[in-house]
């Protein structure tokens, strides 16, 4: 077995220093306690403000826990060790850095906000951790793995990668919108990131070729509180669908006024907030018929997907919110990797992670050259629901797994009312 | 159309907000940086009595006000009364009480933004304009509500004592007027009237711990561009920048209606520092 | 500069300088690095409105400009790191003027609103305009000052020693004096001819300046730019460094701003809670330590070190009650 040789640069002075400072020794003596059976630490950054986080940190307890239960990792215990990474960049970094430094963590799971996990990237660069994101999903992250893979190649990702996700949603719009419903006319609410403002060009372009035509194309801003301009100008602009791309906007709000103003358009799309299980209960049921683009729901997407959902409700008392999955699946694989490599050593374990083919809980784990997971059939793929009454969530695309009929919002009296 | 009924609403609930802003101005000569925090704590003062209290919607919504009036008349008595020699200190006791209220919200009900029901469901049709019941609602109690301040002000005994104590207060003291006793009403009616906005809106926006920054620098705006401590002044700067803003949401884009507002302060403070309808610069 | 106060100097100098031999880790070490830079800028608000009595709620704003046209400097035309610190003063400078000039010519809260208005905008202006200042993510993969962390930290200290001793040195200066007169009175310096609004605005610039400059340090440290430095959280954090430091002694918010980031980063487990004990440090510094906690402790330290010798001249009493003002 390779010893974990990664002393930072203070690390010559530690050798020097060493009897000066009490925790001195702790560095160089941790490749002999490697051996014997010491534990394996994982490092979690999630912020706990948020279900989101308090989700992502239970699921990787569990499926800790459950590596455990077998044995544990190459016959060692494993650990997590956990730093709250706010809502606030500085404190992000400065956790990051103490998993890596003082908690000396082996691998990282987690990561939630984008900008706080590109602002660790050099650090984490400069401490050869691998590293597992189990939420954020900023296209800029892979972009650096690919542009500098001899400093980023720790890194990976678990969830799809926006620039992939345009492919799915074009998908439903060919399928089920245009095939399905005859619905032509799509109105664009994207929000004022990079992300989202790909997926809309090449939703502009895509639906040309698939019969559908873009009435309009609205840009929201994340502090935008009052949707009513953007409704109204989807409105007469004649859309039979509203198709939005949100993340960090306040799409409770827009489902608030949609709904408050009986919009004549029918609604779906990404939003990050509609994702939720509980969201049907945070903005008091006005989401009933918006059809959200999920990363899974309880449906039999794979194997695992029904078992995950109704395990972890059963320990916590609700369903998952989406990274506790992608952090389950985001431990697994690293384990695995771990025991297809029988080392800790990060080069060896990359190697492993990069062969990855692994039945996660929304679909099956393999990473592209910029360690994004790859979506496509089989792979990761965006499941439409819709959110139907008592915040049941029905699938309707893919039609393969579809588990129920399409309503309609209660003011409509069918989907191709005009606009 | 829409832009004349919705720039209505927009502007009524700036109104409310700017209204008691300036009047503590124009009382107690304070910047009151907590009344971000009253237009939050209402919020939640409302959330916590209807999602885990059970209380039908009216009640709990009226009671929130009250609950923030009170809480007013507290942070004016306990933190600003010792400090009013100082309006430096006031800013800073103020903007304190505002962080900490935040961020104990947050510790308390976590980050995730929750929601309020509002007082009548459904839409209405204005003019040919679809708008929500709730926010014509609120378009209505908030020209009421600034009706009845100006009515008590101009009309009351109570008002009176304000209004003298406003133009000045050492007189206004001789005659025995108990100053520090109108203070902390005027703080509790500034508060109440944050409060009414905030329980009017949040129905249609949303209940956060941040949910009172941004109301609050839009205070500071409309205020400034009105004139500090003119009650006149700020409903009319209420109305052209709620006005301003949802024309420029309209037909510009919804993101830049916030930079406009605070670029018209700036054009303001060069051009006529006492703002609109102020009497004096600054003090 | 009286010798007791010099060889107290040294010694949380030397004390600072020591700091690394006992190998405190690289994340305490980090964290030690950014409690310097917050020292730079808890001694440059302070000047400004430790000094006039003008409270700046929007110091973030400089940080912030500094930071960014740092940044873009790096990141688009690659420039050397080092080229970036007088960008950042030169930027923090030309933003003081900007501001300054409609709004300090007025008297009373003006000022405290403008300021803080003017960051919430631009907050929002970086988010808006995504596309040139890459929104939330900030602008990243900026190079590292220098490559090392403990020589990171060296340069850190070196920037908050000499920043510290120029403010020190401007704040007993004739400069410091009218703008402590301005905080007394400011209707008499007028009428004794002192141009005021000159002195507010030239006081400005120089806070803004050490503003501008420790955002490029922070910049080229965190290795990135983030929308959050013109937060009000920041300058809040910043605001009460100055208060828990002691207002107008320069030195106070220095010590303060590296005990309080120490100290918030020690909370850590408390998780949430970090900020709202900020908060509450203010309200009670307001409210039973007017003068703060460390010039206080320190001029009556300095006073039982002076009885003990031969009696030093009385020490200019720094102004009582810093808050009375307008």
């Amino acid at each position: 077995m390779t010893p974990i040789p990664r002393l930072p640069a203070t690390g010559r002075r530690t050798a020097l220093l060493g009897t000066l400072g009490g925790v001195a020794g702790f560095g160089l003596a941790r490749p002999a306690l490697a051996q014997s059976g010491q534990p394996i630490r994982i490092g979690m950054s999630m912020p706990l403000q948020v279900q989101l986080g308090r989700d992502a940190r239970a699921a990787l307890g569990f499926a800790v826990e459950e590596v455990n239960a077998r044995g544990g990792l190459l016959g060692r215990k494993v650990e997590v060790a956990f730093a709250d990474e706010t809502d606030n960049t500085e404190a992000g970094v400065n956790g990051v850095r103490k998993l890596l430094n003082d908690d000396k963590v082996d691998a990282l799971v987690g990561h939630y906000t984008s900008g706080t996990f590109l602002a660790a990237m050099p650090h984490i660069a400069r401490a050869k951790r691998v590293t597992v994101i189990v939420g954020a999903s900023s296209p800029a992250i892979a972009d650096r793995v690919k542009q500098d893979y001899a400093r980023y190649k720790y890194i990976f990702r678990t969830t799809m990668n926006a620039s992939n996700q345009s492919a799915d949603v074009l998908d439903f719009v060919s399928g089920m919108l245009v095939g399905e419903l005859g619905l032509k006319r799509i109105g664009i609410v994207a929000e004022n990131a990079r992300w989202a403002q790909d997926i809309a060009t090449l939703l502009v372009e895509g639906a040309a070729k698939v019969g559908a035509q873009v009435t309009v194309n609205e840009t929201v801003d994340n502090s935008t509180t009052d949707f009513s301009p953007i409704l109204s100008r989807v409105r007469s602009s004649g859309a039979q669908f509203m198709m939005t791309l949100l993340a960090h906007s306040k799409g409770d709000l827009l489902t608030k006024q949609w709904h408050d103003t009986r919009v004549p358009v029918l609604w779906g799309g990404i939003d990050g907030r509609a994702m939720d299980a509980d969201y049907f209960n945070l903005v008091d049921g006005k989401c009933l018929s918006m059809i959200a683009a999920n990363f899974a729901v309880r449906a039999p997407i794979t194997p695992r997907t029904i078992p995950f959902f109704d395990s972890f409700k059963e320990r916590t008392g609700h369903f998952p919110s989406y990274t506790a999955w992608t952090s389950a699946n985001g431990f697994h694989v690293y384990a695995q990797a771990v025991e297809r490599a029988k080392t800790l050593d990060a080069d060896a374990v990359v190697a492993e992670m990069e062969r990855t083919n692994y039945e996660g809980v929304e679909g099956r784990i393999e990473f592209d050259d910029r360690h994004d997971a790859r979506s496509g059939p089989g792979l990761l793929n965006y499941v439409f629901a819709q959110w139907q009454p008592n915040g049941e969530r029905v699938v309707l695309w893919p039609k393969a797994i579809r588990s129920g009929a399409m309503i309609v919002p209660p003011w409509l009296s069918d989907a191709r009312t005009p606009g | 159309m829409e832009v004349i009924v919705l720039g209505a609403v927009t502007s009524s609930v700036y109104a409310l907000l700017a209204v008691g802003f300036t009047l503590i101005f124009g009382v107690a000569r304070i910047i009151n940086l907590a009344h971000g925090a009253f237009y939050a704590v209402a919020g939640y003062a409302a959330y916590i009595l209807i999602n885990l209290g059970g209380w039908p919607v009216l009640p709990a919504m009226l009671a929130a006000v009250l609950i923030t009036a009170l809480f007013g008349v507290a942070v004016d008595r306990v933190f600003v009364r010792p400090l009013r020699h100082s309006h430096m200190a006031v800013l800073m006791i103020t903007l304190a009480i505002s962080m900490a209220v935040e961020q104990g919200l947050t510790v308390a009900f976590l980050g995730e933004a929750r929601s309020l029901p509002p007082l009548i469901d459904g839409k209405v049709s204005v003019l040919g304009v679809d708008v929500a019941a709730q926010r014509l609602l609120t378009l209505l109690v908030s020209v009421v509500l600034i009706g009845a301040l100006w009515l008590f002000i101009q009309r009351s005994r109570l008002g009176a004592a304000i209004l003298a104590i406003s133009q000045d207060p050492e007189a206004a003291e001789y005659v025995g007027i108990p100053a520090e006793r109108i203070f902390a009403l005027v703080m509790g009616l500034s508060a109440a009237l944050a409060a009414s906005a905030s329980v009017l809106a949040s129905p249609f926006l949303s209940v956060q711990p941040s949910m009172g920054l941004l109301p609050m620098v839009k205070a500071f705006c409309i205020v400034i561009i009105g004139g500090l401590g003119s009650i006149p002044g700020s409903i009319l700067a209420a109305c052209l920048l709620g006005f301003t803003e949802t024309f420029v949401a309209f037909h510009i884009s919804s993101t830049w209606s916030e930079v406009i507002s605070v670029a018209a302060v700036f054009a303001m403070l060069a051009l006529r520092p006492a703002g609109l309808l102020g009497k004096r610069e600054a003090f | 500069m009286r010798s007791i106060d010099f060889g107290g100097a040294c010694l949380a100098v030397a004390a600072l300088a020591a700091l690394p031999l006992l190998n405190p880790g690289e994340y305490l070490l980090g964290v030690l690095t950014l409690g310097l830079i917050y020292g730079i800028w808890a001694a440059g608000w302070d000047f400004m409105s430790g000094l006039t009595g003008r409270a700046n709620f929007g110091y973030g704003l400089f940080i912030g400009l500094g930071a960014y046209f740092g940044g873009f400097a790096n990141t688009l035309w690659r420039t050397d790191p080092w080229m970036g610190l007088p960008i950042g003063v030169g930027v923090g400078v030309i933003a003081a003027l900007l501001v300054g000039l409609p709004t300090l010519r007025l008297r009373g809260p003006y000022f405290a609103l403008a300021m803080l208005a003017a960051s919430v905008v631009m907050e929002r202006l970086v988010l808006i305009l995504w596309r040139y200042t890459g929104g939330d993510e900030g602008l990243n993969d900026l190079d590292p000052l220098v490559e090392s962390h403990v020589a990171f930290y060296y340069v850190a200290l070196a920037f908050l020693v000499g920043s510290a001793a120029i403010l020190l040195r401007l704040s007993h200066s004739r400069l410091g004096l009218v703008l402590r007169a301005i905080r007394g009175d400011e209707a008499a310096c007028q009428a004794a001819g002192l141009d005021v609004t000159f002195y507010k605005i030239g006081s400005l610039m120089i806070s803004a300046a050490f503003g501008g400059l420790g955002g490029v340090l922070y910049a080229h440290f965190q290795l990135q730019v983030s929308p959050q430095l013109f937060s009000m959280q920041m300058a809040m954090a910043i605001i009460t460094m100055a208060y828990v430091g002691g207002l107008g002694s320069i030195y106070g918010p220095v010590v303060a701003a590296i005990v309080l980031t120490l100290a918030t980063e020690l909370l850590r487990p408390f998780g949430a809670w970090r900020l709202l004990v900020y908060s509450i440090l203010l309200i009670i510094a307001l409210f039973l330590a007017r003068d703060g906690l460390v010039a206080p402790a320190w001029q009556a330290l300095r006073r039982a070190l002076s009885r003990g010798r031969d009696a030093a001249p009385e020490p200019l009493r720094q102004a009582r009650s810093p808050g009375t003002s307008a």
